[in-house]
């Protein structure tokens, strides 16, 4: 065998491939018009995968993955309506603290539970807060004054800030507790419970079937975005094309919503389907079940009566 | 438009659910009864589209893009009490797995976007649609204003809502507990908002939605339009449909609809702006010395009014002359409002009448 020199593989296989098509020659903004449509869909199903992936199936520590589900949902609700009730934001504080303390005990990762709670509601809720505080809006006792108007003090009230405290730490608690909720709880599991509290079976099902087949419908939105990015040759000015195609892959989507529901009645009629509506899961309430429903009431009541005492 | 948890207070939670349940056991019954064992795949797929067409961005002409909510559409579809539930699954999504409004709240925004917003979308859809061929352009522009409406009454909701919280619940010092924003704030800032952005959106989706449908797939529209099919009629009267829509109906619907929002006006704080007399001018707030010179030239330039003030030339009778007035304006504007009407009519009349539209299969 006589040796072979290798030659160095050819500069054009070694370079770089610049890509071809729109994504390069479009203009900045008709890209992102396609690329954002396809980007909040690939975030739905990521966050959407990402709750799922929190399922307790496994061997999961945690003592809120291990909560019957229906009792979660009733604390939810008590405990949500505790916070509604708080009037000092003192006793909010306190509150947002203890469910970051109980998300740590309860198994959920701390700072991903804060950080995904601050990044969304609360701080959107700040900034439309903001012009609140100011005593054109709220009036009161003005703590920094930034300008007169015939004479009077105007600025950051006192009452406009309390306010703007209150509504924010209400809100990062509210998320929070939905959020410790959700993330402890398969989507499957939270549906059953959803059901053996009273929602009518008709909706359980409809939401199950729905949350189902929002991933297939997602991805027939994906894949017409991603034919009408490869058709694109040349970007147009106006973005009258846009909004067609909008229209057209909304009215598309009907169409095969349509389509796909007259396939899956006929699944299931032929597999026996008559209206009636069964589940699997059974739920059986536990010792640990019931102390955490008697600790949620205690701590609903605990947070209202000290606000009482706060106010 | 989503109203996260702690922006409402509980009460108005409560009231929220009050309304949004009932409706809601309404909507499953109405469509059980006429879908029998086929409701629970169709809901559930047109809940998945109204959670994905929430999703799409529609460019809007700065460059940015702005979403729809869809029930408008998804009512003209599969009629409104269908949509009901589809777009209370959808909304139960965002609230569950996206904290895009909140669990308390959800009952508001029930009311919001799946109870008003399909009803009233529908309602003007089939107000201006009439009996128009499915095909007529008139369709898609009753589509294109049934979103624009529809959106905009559930932003009115939304921002009534809001609006009396800080009257209701604040504490002793008067800061307020919940959303801060009085009706006179929450009312204008909403209403911009939809009239100008959202709304337009929404019109866009719903018209560029239901043209699609209309070209592409009508029988997708089968279950709300029976006996429509793409062609005119083909009686020998094609063309004079008037239907729901007749100038009369028309002048009587606005002069209502004017009547029913007056109480608005009682609603907003002070006087009307711009609209003192010279000599009412509180000029010491005002930082001046004297009326302003051009003012007071002008202020008497017209004087011959027939009913100044409001109120009979001899200044008798002041109450029943404010009557004569609001009843005279009412009706004036009623008939300014059937004259236009009319020719309109007289005027698309006389365009349809030189080109006939005759399809046959």
């Amino acid at each position: 065998m006589t040796a072979r020199v290798l030659k160095p593989a050819p500069a054009w296989l070694v370079s770089s491939e610049q890509p071809i098509g729109p994504g390069r020659v479009g203009r900045r903004k008709r890209a992102a018009f396609l690329e954002k449509t396809l980007g909040d869909g690939a975030e739905v199903v990521r966050r959407a995968m990402y709750a799922e992936s929190a399922d307790p199936r496994g061997d999961r520590p945690g003592v809120l993955f291990r909560i019957d589900p229906r009792i979660k949902l009733v604390a939810l609700v008590v405990l949500l309506l505790g916070v509604a009730l708080v009037h000092t934001p003192v006793t909010l504080a306190v509150v947002y603290l203890g469910l970051v303390l109980l998300a740590w005990a309860g198994g959920v990762s701390v700072g991903a539970f804060v950080t995904r709670v601050w990044l969304f509601v609360p701080l959107f809720t700040a900034v439309a807060l903001a012009p609140a505080t100011l005593s054109v809006i709220t009036p009161g006792e003005v703590l920094v004054p930034l300008w007169t108007w015939h004479g009077a003090q105007e600025g950051i009230t006192s009452q406009g800030l309390t306010s703007a405290g209150l509504v924010i730490l209400r809100v990062a608690c509210s998320v929070s507790l939905v959020l410790l909720v959700t993330i402890s709880t398969s989507w499957n599991r939270l549906l059953a419970a959803l059901g053996a509290l009273g929602v009518p079976r008709i909706f359980v099902m409809v939401i199950a079937m729905a949350y189902r087949y929002l991933f297939v419908l997602l991805g027939s939105v994906l894949d017409m975005v991603l034919a009408r990015k490869a058709r694109t040759v040349q970007p147009v000015a106006h973005t009258a094309g846009d909004r067609r195609f909008v229209g057209a892959a909304v009215g598309t989507l009907l169409g095969r919503a349509g389509h796909l529901s007259e396939e899956v009645h006929q699944a299931m009629t032929a597999r026996g389907y008559a209206g009636q509506h069964h589940t699997l899961t059974g739920f059986r309430a536990s010792g640990l079940d019931l102390l955490a429903l008697a600790a949620s009431l205690m701590v609903a009541v605990v947070i209202v009566g000290g606000d009482h005492l706060l106010r | 438009m989503h109203i996260p948890d702690g922006y409402l207070s509980p009460q108005t939670c409560a009231a929220a659910y009050a309304v949004a349940v009932p409706t809601l056991a309404v909507a499953s019954r109405r469509v059980s009864a006429v879908l029998r064992t086929k409701q629970v795949p169709l809901l559930a797929m047109f809940a998945a589209v109204s959670f994905l067409v929430m999703m799409f961005n529609v460019p809007i002409p700065d460059g940015t893009t702005a979403h729809a909510v869809g029930a408008a559409i998804i009512a003209i579809v599969l009629g409104p009490w269908a949509a009901v539930i589809a777009v209370s699954v959808a909304l139960l999504f965002q609230a569950l797995l996206f904290g895009d409004g909140g669990v308390l709240a959800y009952g508001a925004n029930v009311v919001n976007m799946a109870i008003l917003m399909p009803f009233v979308g529908y309602a003007g859809y089939r107000l201006i649609a009439g009996r128009s061929a499915l095909t007529a352009t008139r369709r898609v522009v009753a589509a294109g204003l049934a979103g624009f409406v529809g959106i905009n009454a559930a932003g009115l909701a939304t921002a009534i809502e809001l609006g009396i919280q800080p009257d209701l619940f604040h504490t002793a010092a008067g800061a307020p507990l919940y959303s801060p924003y009085h009706l006179s704030q929450s009312i204008p800032a909403m209403a911009l908002a939809h009239v100008i952005v959202a709304g337009p959106v929404e019109a866009v989706l719903t018209a560029g939605v239901f043209g699609y449908l209309v070209r592409a797939n009508p029988s997708a529209l089968a279950a709300t339009h029976p006996g429509l099919s793409g062609e005119p009629s083909s009686s020998s009267t094609p063309s004079r449909a008037p239907g729901l829509l007749s100038p009369a109906r028309v002048a009587v619907g606005f002069v209502v609809l004017l009547a029913a929002l007056s109480p608005l006006g009682l609603l907003a704080p002070g006087g009307a702006f711009g609209e003192n007399a010279p000599d009412d001018l509180p000029l010491a707030d005002l930082g001046l010395d004297a009326i302003p010179a051009g003012m007071e030239r002008y202020a008497g330039f017209w004087s011959h009014t027939l009913l100044g003030d409001y109120g009979f030339a001899d200044g008798q009778n002041a109450t029943l002359a404010y009557w004569v007035c609001a009843v005279l304006g009412i009706a004036i504007v009623g008939i300014a409002v059937y004259a236009a009407g009319r020719l309109f009519v007289w005027t698309t009349r006389g365009r349809s009448g030189r080109t006939p539209v005759q399809v046959h299969s």
